[in-house]
């Protein structure tokens, strides 16, 4: 049983049904804002150390995200936050009524790193909706293509974006004491870094000059490469299809690929004693670090890379496939996990829209999910994006985001959570370069220029800013493995003659069908729910992981993941008043979910369905 | 003297993809041999990272891209020799996030390959002011207008002296 708030138990073959006697079961009442509001607004008069402190945008991310907070300066604590997604993304309404599989290369371009996972979760809702199954080399490369993909995004969040943060640029202005007492420390991982103590290694760590840095950006183009050699074009790739992928693999393609997987063998090992490094010295620097970014471990995760031979592409199978994926499925609330059912996971999430500038849908067309589960009129299947332009009010409505809950419950996405699922899940069946045991990820890592390593990364006690990072960083050995195992397979079935990477289909021009893609973005989580009607779109529904993370209050009064981690931040930067404030610590809870946020402004035009696109850019996950 | 003749722009969005649109109708007329065309629209990071490849191999690039800027008048075309304004670090930071998070931009790219080293002492950006940017692969009309004289343009800014290009932009109608 593993929903609390929803009205859904199930019987005794696992079967979900509306629990009886609930006459409206997924009626709710919202909890009005105005009390806490007012009370914020009368602390702020009274309290000349109570001030508002605005972070827009927030720099370093992808996109447009702005963030408001209310911090008590005199007690070092954030009273209130608000996160704002400023920008509306509209890719909901630009499909309604195109060919379905206009939705690859459209959902695309809601991400500039992203682009080839939107087009691959677009031909799955698809493969989902019009019965295709793709054969198992084509369904290995999809999952090294998106394992390289994984591969760009990870270095650029830990060393480009998040990784500054912890730079001797920036620690040595906000907290000098710790940058001192880094000199003098040394690093535990010396021996597989290189770096002596730690505030050498937070030097290589600054933007532009250091080192890492500029690693980083090196692998970003590592990883860009072998994608390009598999998908031809990178990040907005013309060779996924459903079905499968429209390239011609040989070995030499394989090789290729091969020669700059490799390159992060080495990588991994490094970025892993970096980051295990630098977690450990700020925590000793002061234990009050790991309540940076601090919320309840409440994670969802679709699971990613399909196991060539149990994928079907079905809803009916999807719990025993998603199970067989290299990263499983699952939600973890309060720390533990609670499914790894794709079903359960799909017909859990609800989106609202109560503190968002849109309108509430009214239709509850779908009752139920094709194997019969009950579905709620929030659901991504029952869902129609209805923009509503409007001033912003911390008391009603302030952001273009939604806020998707599981269970009514705020849970997090991020690509730690395949870490974390698929370490306590214990169920993964791919054992050759990974092992699941619990309470721990191991991953053995071939020999490079480095030697033979067994990584081992621990289900964490707290769950913070630093632990998202960390995990991030264990996620490279572990996404280049996944990679490298696929390679294999790949490998044995082109020697075997097994070089079909592609199966025909057929948009079907009549009836009703629909899909869903549920797989992961680099930050996480994400889903395309289609809907398809006489061969067109009627409704399509993206669900990403910023979606979710930077969501507003949902109507229960819960703040969004962000808004929660910021709440639980203590302010350790030093300061001597409102002028000097920079806000580091706020910026390290934020940044550790690596928030991918609109760059695409779609305006829309009051009055009319259309839609105007002021300037063209590629990133717009977190939006609806 | 080694030239390239580079487009910044996306597609599918008819005025802001000049660029790319026209990069094949310029690459149809004859040039000389030292002269070499690429689209720069797949990311200023990756750009950089190709010129990396080839340090110094080019004397003067040209870039090619409707750009807009507000405040001038559509259609209109602007010509300059570009040099660097020294950004901030600050500013450089922001515009390899962008570039590392998908935004293709051509201020962008130019401030990368500056802070990377990649250019040559001589940069031309040849701009057009655009009117629509819809979703579309056609040219509005004030753009459309504009398109005959980018040919002479683009090869006076690739083949000829630079004196006649100032450091701020200026309508290129004033070249003749």
């Amino acid at each position: 049983m593993c929903f609390k708030n929803l009205p859904i138990e199930f019987d005794s073959q696992g079967k979900a049904q509306l629990k009886e006697g609930v006459s409206n079961p997924y009626t709710y009442q919202v909890k009005s804002l105005h009390a806490e509001e007012d009370q914020l607004r009368s602390l702020l008069a009274k309290n000349g150390h109570i001030k508002s402190v605005d972070f827009d945008p927030v720099t370093r991310v992808a996109g447009a995200l702005a963030f408001h907070t209310v911090a008590d300066l005199k007690e070092g604590k954030i009273l209130s936050a608000n996160s704002m997604a400023t920008l509306f993304r509209g890719y909901e309404v630009i499909l309604k009524g195109r060919d379905p599989r206009d939705a690859i290369f459209i959902s695309s371009r809601a991400c500039g790193v992203c682009g080839g996972v939107h087009a691959t979760v677009a031909a799955e809702a698809m493969e989902m909706a019009f019965d295709i199954k793709p054969p198992p080399l084509g369904i290995v490369v999809r999952n090294m293509m998106l394992a390289l993909e994984y591969l760009y995004d990870h270095p650029l969040h830990l060393f480009l974006l998040a990784g500054p943060d912890y730079s001797q640029a920036i620690v040595e202005q906000s907290n000098p004491e710790i940058m001192e007492k880094a000199w003098r420390t040394p690093a535990p991982g010396a021996d597989i870094h290189g770096y002596a103590n730690m505030g050498k290694l937070m030097e290589d760590m600054n933007p532009l000059t250091g080192s890492l840095y500029l690693e980083a950006l090196h692998m970003t183009r590592v990883a860009r490469e072998a994608y390009v050699l598999l998908g031809a074009k990178y990040p907005h790739p013309e060779t996924i299809v459903p079905g499968g992928v429209s390239v011609t693999i040989t070995l030499q393609t394989f090789n290729e690929v091969y020669a700059r997987l490799t390159k992060f063998f080495d990588y991994s090992k490094k970025a892993a004693a970096i980051w295990d490094d630098l977690t450990e010295f700020f925590y000793d620097a002061n234990p009050r670090y790991k309540e940076v970014g601090s919320r309840p471990m409440n994670i969802i995760d679709t699971g990613v890379w399909d196991d060539p031979y149990a994928y079907d592409a079905s809803y009916k199978n999807c719990n025993e496939w998603g199970e067989r994926r290299w990263a499983t499925p699952g939600v973890i609330i309060q720390g533990d996990l609670v499914t790894t059912r794709l079903q359960d996971i799909n017909i859990g999430v609800e989106e609202f829209v109560d503190h968002s500038f849109y309108e509430q849908w009214n239709s509850h067309r779908f009752k139920t999910d094709p194997s019969g589960n009950p579905l709620s009129p929030y659901h991504a299947w029952n869902k129609e994006t209805i923009p509503k332009p409007q001033g912003q009010n911390w008391k009603e409505r302030y952001t273009w985001d939604t806020a998707p809950r599981w269970d009514r419950i705020s849970v997090e996405a991020g690509a730690y959570a395949r870490l974390l699922i698929t370490a306590m899940a214990k169920k993964l069946p791919h054992t050759r370069f990974i092992e699941a045991t619990g309470t721990s990820l191991k991953i053995q890592l071939p020999r490079a220029s480095k030697p033979a390593l067994e990584l081992e990364w621990h289900v964490p006690q707290v769950w913070n800013a630093f632990e998202r990072n960390r995990a991030r960083a264990y996620c490279i050995a572990y996404t280049a493995m996944v990679c490298m195992d696929n390679w294999q397979h790949g490998m044995d079935m082109l020697k075997s003659g097994e070089t079909a990477v592609s199966t025909k289909f057929e948009i079907p021009k009549k009836g009703l069908h629909i899909g869903a893609g549920f797989w992961g973005a680099g930050r996480g989580f994400l889903t395309h729910h289609l809907v398809a009607e006489n061969g067109v779109i009627s409704n399509y529904q993206i669900n990403t992981p910023s979606t979710i993370n930077a969501s507003p209050r949902d109507p229960f009064g819960t703040p969004g993941p962000y808004e929660q981690a910021v709440m639980n931040t203590p302010i350790l930067e030093r300061y001597s008043g409102p002028d000097d404030f920079k806000g580091i610590d706020v910026l390290r809870a934020i940044r550790s979910f690596d928030p991918c946020m609109p760059c695409t402004t779609h305006i829309h035009v009051d009055g009319s369905d259309r839609v105007v696109s002021r300037e063209v850019n590629t990133c717009a996950c977190g939006i609806d | 003297m080694k030239v390239l003749i580079a487009s910044v722009g996306y597609y599918n969005l008819r005025d802001l993809s000049l660029g790319p649109l026209m990069l094949p109708q310029l690459q149809k007329l004859d040039w000389p041999a030292h002269l070499e065309f690429d689209d720069f629209s797949f990311g200023p990071i990756a750009v950089m990272q190709r010129m990396q490849d080839r340090p110094g191999f080019f004397d003067r690039v040209v870039f090619l891209a409707g750009v807009g800027r507000g405040g001038r008048e559509p259609g209109s075309i602007y010509c300059y020799r570009w040099k660097s304004a020294s950004p901030s670090n600050e500013e450089v930071q922001q515009c390899v996030t962008e570039g590392v998070t998908g935004v293709v931009s051509l201020d962008n790219l130019l401030v990368i390959g500056e802070y990377f080293k990649v250019w040559p002492n001589e940069i031309v950006v040849i701009e057009v002011e655009p009117f629509s940017e819809e979703w579309g692969d056609d040219y509005s009309e004030p753009v459309q207008a504009a398109v005959p004289v980018l040919p002479g343009l683009v090869r006076e800014a690739a083949l000829g002296p630079l004196h006649r290009f100032h450091d701020s932009p200026f309508v290129a109608t004033l070249l003749d």
